[in-house]
């Protein structure tokens, strides 16, 4: 696979403040890539150094092999949907999907053809004459990534566009947008604070914190393998339980959850006597009658959605466990608590990171 | 009893009784005498009859009478030239200002606070400042363009007849331009940046984003300050009475300052009153237009 975009130690400076530190990535041609994060992260940040709209302070940006650092927006040939959708409210659907054309010298006659072209891949044939504030969200939506698509251009830029949508038309645009990509064999950079847009959208996931890159990879090996406990509790959903252990002899180490040590096996080797965090994540934990797991435990509350049931226990630190089905716990139960060793991630105490 | 008084205390006869004061502000101090304007204007007036509402109907004599005189249409050509002008220069250099504060430089907002004093300032004060700049034989206007190698002699700007209206229109574009400048600061601020940088992604230069995204965006502020700006303009009669007393011979007489002549110092008030409702008729279409403009606000 060839890189289409390359960032190679780009800084950013607003003022005092280092809003990205030394940012290396390559984007492969054709890929789908995330960048994910909590809110100040630097992802955005990132994003719309690419497009051009923000000046970075240090390093380099290429698109298809051309340095672009110096380069205004306009000649970077990347386009971007933003969150807001930036429709150009006094236009209609036509002459927002036309703009880039326009403004390019494309005669009239083409562009009506392009946009009818482009409107009936989006589905919005019937909409090419109505001005942006009589559409839905979904529909504007929809405008946006047309806009983008007529312009063919090096590289799609989304910059959390499906923020302003409800929960179900966001299930539904994540499947259409995945498909628009997987048929334009397009370049798509695509930034969420939502973890679950990122596993379920992208081949490559960048995790970013504080303005550096903590792991990258395919979004199951950063599931399986997180390289740090940040990347651990960012992705999955509930987060993975974190305990603070000591490492005991025999590839193993105790926990305390308030009623005297608990003897676990970790998977690695680490010297004896440190002190670690052992990560098990919630749907890894299966709940068993008190006696027949790892340890038993106190039920805290229940709640339920009908096809999954959380519990959480009356423990310190607590634990999350998520049971697919329905399970009849009350508050207060005792309960055994069991899972693979397979399922335990453990982390240096200091460092965080993975062991 | 009681419930008239809990309707006054919170209920609808509280609402009308909001409504009802300015309305009737309204009609005691706008309205009664709009209307005996008009009506005064079909009437034969004289210095005797003054006081009294009923006066002999004249029909369209005063109207016919006012039209046939020779200064009528050189007036009316001055007031075109008057409201043409000033709104043009005001909207340009309003919007010349309101595009450089725009720019955000350090002091940018306190500046353009300062340029508000020129509207703060009363009509006659501005006017005797100007007198003072214009002035044909020490004014500093004259000095500036001489610097400049625009002009060799002096212009007398207030006297000679040719230039005595720009002297007015001149004052004029200075007191309006920061009022013009305000509004369209106001517009400028209100398109989202969003729009601008998807535009520059679209491969909009600055010059093509102007043309196709702020004034598009800004055509509803716009249209609302031409039709204030004409409103005002046709309001202007301080720098007139300062400046040029509407001379010399008529050089520089407008519609307003001419209604003022007519009825207040040569007492043909039929007349002057006549001169006011063509005015009002002008006003009137330029109201309706600004209540339209500002009513189709395009906001994304």
């Amino acid at each position: 696979m060839t890189t289409q975009i390359e960032f190679s130690g780009v800084n950013k400076h607003y003022g005092a403040y280092h809003a990205l530190k030394d940012i290396n990535l390559s984007i492969g041609k054709g890929s789908f890539v995330a960048l994910v994060g909590p809110s100040g992260c630097g992802k955005s940040t990132l994003l719309r150094s690419l497009a051009g709209l923000e000046k970075i302070t240090g390093g380099d940006i290429s698109i298809a092999g051309e340095v672009v650092t110096t380069l205004p927006p306009r000649k970077r040939d990347v386009a971007m949907v933003f969150q807001s959708y930036a429709l150009y409210p006094h236009m209609t659907v036509e002459e927002n999907l036309t703009y880039s054309l326009r403004v390019h010298g494309v005669s009239k006659g083409e562009r009506k053809k392009a946009a009818a072209e482009v409107a009936a891949t989006t589905g919005l044939s019937d909409l090419l004459h109505r001005y942006p504030r009589e559409l839905s969200g979904g529909q504007r939506q929809r405008v946006a990534m047309s806009r983008a698509i007529i312009r063919n251009p090096k590289a799609f830029l989304f910059d959390e566009p499906l923020s302003n949508l409800d929960a179900a038309l966001r299930v539904h645009m994540r499947k259409e947008i995945r498909a628009l990509h997987d048929r334009l064999g397009a370049t798509s950079v695509y930034v969420t604070h939502d973890q679950i847009e990122a596993m379920t959208m992208a081949d490559h996931v960048v995790v970013l914190r504080a303005g550096i890159i903590e792991q990258q990879g395919r979004p199951l090996d950063l599931y399986d393998k997180p390289a740090n406990k940040f990347v651990a509790g960012f992705i999955g959903s509930p987060a993975m339980n974190f305990l603070p252990a000591t490492v005991a002899e025999g590839r193993a180490a105790t926990i305390d959850l308030g009623k005297g040590p608990i003897r676990l096996t970790i998977p690695v080797a680490a010297p004896i006597g440190s002190s670690v965090l052992i990560g098990i994540r919630p749907e890894h934990i299966t709940l068993t009658a008190p006696g027949e797991g790892r340890f038993d435990a106190p039920v805290a509350f229940t709640e339920s959605t009908g096809s999954t049931t959380f519990v959480s226990t009356a423990t310190n630190p607590e634990l999350m466990v998520v049971e697919t089905g329905r399970r009849m716990v009350a508050n207060g139960d005792l309960v055994g608590l069991a899972f693979a060793d397979t399922a335990v991630h453990v982390f240096d105490g200091a460092t965080e990171k993975r062991l | 009893m009681r419930r008239l008084y809990s309707s006054l205390v919170d209920g609808r006869g509280f609402d009308l009784c909001l409504i009802g004061i300015p309305l009737a502000f309204l009609i005691v101090l706008s309205g009664v005498p709009l209307i005996y304007n008009v009506v005064m204007s079909f009437q034969a007036v004289d210095m005797f009859s003054l006081g009294s509402f009923i006066r002999p109907w004249v029909g369209h004599e005063n109207y016919r009478q006012l039209i046939a005189q020779p200064e009528f249409w050189p007036i009316m050509g001055h007031t075109a030239t008057f409201l043409v002008a000033s709104i043009a220069g005001q909207f340009l250099l309003g919007f010349a200002l309101a595009l450089f504060f725009w720019m955000n430089f350090p002091g940018a907002s306190w500046l353009r606070g300062l340029f508000l004093v020129s509207w703060v300032m009363p009509g006659l004060v501005v006017g005797a400042v100007w007198n003072w700049l214009l002035s044909g034989d020490f004014g500093v206007f004259n000095f500036v363009l001489h610097q400049l190698h625009i002009i060799s002699d002096n212009v007398f700007w207030r006297s000679d007849p040719a230039f005595s209206l720009w002297s007015v229109i001149i004052a004029n574009i200075w007191l309006g331009a920061s009022f013009n400048m305000i509004l369209l600061s106001v517009g400028l601020s209100s398109i989202p940046d969003d729009l601008y940088e998807a535009a520059e992604l679209d491969g909009a230069g600055a010059l093509t984003r102007f043309w196709t995204i702020t004034l598009p965006m800004m055509r509803s502020t716009i249209g609302a300050l031409i039709s204030l700006g004409l409103i005002f303009t046709l309001q202007q009669f301080d720098l007139f009475a300062a400046i040029t007393a509407g001379g010399p011979n008529n050089s520089s007489n407008v519609a307003q300052y001419w209604a003022w002549d007519l009825s207040f110092k040569q007492y043909d008030f039929a007349k002057g009153a006549a001169i006011s409702v063509i005015m009002i008729v002008v006003v009137m279409l330029a109201s309706v237009y600004y209540v339209r403009s500002t009513r189709h606000e395009v906001r994304g």
